[in-house]
């Protein structure tokens, strides 16, 4: 555990100084709040959560897949893993600090959200969980892509093209009820119904996330048991 | 101790490692000797368990966390400053973080400790490396091609800082293609050409062997005698 919160300050620390990545977590909150502010607020036939929800899903697929994955294909990449892994670090802990950083930081994300929208306190909690939930899928999937592909520029090329659809997908399902049967099997559509509609019952989008995570963990754990952490 | 015996190595139809056999024994500074290709990297990779051999054996009587290594690539996380670098790894081996700030001086780039790594110079980023090498005090310390292109004043700091660690008791194995190097740093050197150690033993007693102690002794010239290869 000592090596798993060694590599928590490391990659806290490198976030903050990676602005590439840290734009790719301000941006969302900050489009959201200047389009509730300017738009939702003044037309009184969309909600004012209405924006709030869109990015947030749209956040929780494309920032998350894409960032873990990139950090884990860059840490690959320069070698840096090895050095960790012939100090004595363990793969998991390895995994557990880097996905704990990115849950962390999609916990003030989602937090940033949730004020914004304006939540009655039980609708917050709502909204939080269903966020974690979603993090904690794409950053399973994130990590598979970082430990299958071969460098960094592959994760972003793979990467981003499947955080762009489970990202933008719920916005497509909004037009097309074909797209919206097929992404309703998917974790940020779910997200999307749950964060848009405070009347929806929980038990069904919750159980198919619950799925997803399950199947992204199968799909982690052979990435990891094929590729592992090597350079 | 480090021990190898026997070891081959094949990629995929090359044999770049045939019957590899020798020991660094401890408290020593053990140097291999080749030139680009013959397959130095390779053995330290094989040694350290980032590859697998394809037959023979080796030992190290270290555990991972008394291992320290320095390899071309040196892993640095470029965004972050030097000393954070540093204090990860001080991290991992539960040591207090001070001990970042006395490696960073013992390489002199206490000047440097809040510079990120990616605004240093190739010099500077080696004697880091160094330093994340040495932070646990390692029992056991691989260094592939430690002072390659450094001048000779940084290379000469990081010698004397080698030869400090073998008299705290460490056991030093480094590459080089730097028959200098060699002489004047190594207890026993091995000599490796395409794969093969062609000789092995105490630096000054392998050039008397082969007569080539003219003013110093020349290794460079023994190579060239057993090999008919250059080593630069
Ligand atoms: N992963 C690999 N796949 C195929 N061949 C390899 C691989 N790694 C090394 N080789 C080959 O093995 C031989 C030895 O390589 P190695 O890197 O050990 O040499 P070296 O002595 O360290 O050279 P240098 O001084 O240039 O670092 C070379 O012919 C190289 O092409
Ligand atoms: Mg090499």
């Amino acid at each position: 555990m000592r090596s798993a919160k060694a590599i928590f300050i490391r990659q806290a620390t490198d976030l903050f100084k990676n602005r590439l990545v840290m734009v790719q977590y301000i941006i969302f909150p900050v489009v959201a709040f200047i389009f509730t502010e300017m738009v939702a607020k003044a037309d009184e036939s969309i909600p004012d959560y209405m924006f709030v929800s869109m990015f947030a899903a749209i956040f929780a697929g494309m920032t998350l897949v894409a960032t873990t994955a990139g950090v884990i294909a860059e840490d690959r990449e320069n070698k840096s893993l090895r050095f960790l892994i012939m100090a004595g670090v363990k793969p998991h802990e390895y995994l557990l600090g880097i996905g704990g950083v990115i849950l962390a930081a999609s916990f003030l994300v989602s937090l940033a959200f949730a004020l914004m929208g304006g939540f009655s306190a039980a609708n917050f909690a709502r909204f939080l969980t269903i966020m974690m939930l979603s993090s904690t899928a794409s950053i399973l999937l994130g990590a598979s892509i970082g430990m299958l592909v071969r460098n960094q520029q592959a994760a972003t090329a793979i990467g981003m093209p499947v955080a762009m659809i489970l990202g933008f997908g719920p916005m497509l399902a909004m037009f097309n009820t074909t797209v919206e049967k097929i992404f309703s099997f998917f974790y940020t559509q779910q997200l999307n119904v749950v964060a848009n509609d405070f009347t929806v019952d929980l038990t069904k989008p919750i159980t198919i996330v619950l799925v997803n995570i399950a199947f992204l963990l199968v799909l982690f754990t052979v990435a990891y048991r094929k590729k592992g952490l090597s350079a | 101790m480090i021990q190898m015996t026997n070891v081959i190595k094949r990629f995929g139809s090359q044999t770049v490692l045939t019957d590899v056999s020798f020991t660094a024994h401890t408290s020593q500074i053990f140097g291999l000797l080749g030139p680009s290709g013959a397959g130095k990297t390779t053995i330290i990779n094989i040694l350290t368990n980032q590859l697998q051999a394809d037959g023979g054996s080796h030992t190290i009587d270290a555990a991972p966390f008394e291992t320290g290594l320095m390899l071309d690539e040196d892993g640095l996380y470029v965004r972050l400053s030097c000393l954070e670098n540093l204090n990860l790894f001080a991290d991992i081996y539960g040591l207090p973080r001070s001990r970042s700030k006395e490696v960073l001086e013992s390489v002199g780039l206490q000047d440097a400790a809040k510079k990120a790594v990616s605004a240093l110079s190739r010099g500077m980023r080696q004697r880091l490396a160094l330093a994340r090498a040495i932070i646990n005090e390692p029992k056991v310390l691989f260094l592939d091609e430690p002072t390659s292109g450094l001048d000779p004043t940084t290379a000469r700091g990081i010698h004397k800082l080698i030869n400090g660690l073998r008299e705290r008791g460490s056991t030093i194995f480094l590459t080089t293609h730097n028959m200098d190097e060699a002489v004047k740093l190594c207890d026993h050197v091995a000599l490796l050409h395409k794969g093969v150690i062609v000789e092995q033993g105490v630096p000054k007693e392998i050039c008397e062997r082969h007569n080539a102690i003219k003013t110093v002794p020349d290794l460079e010239a023994v190579f060239f005698k057993l090999t008919g290869a250059e080593l630069e």
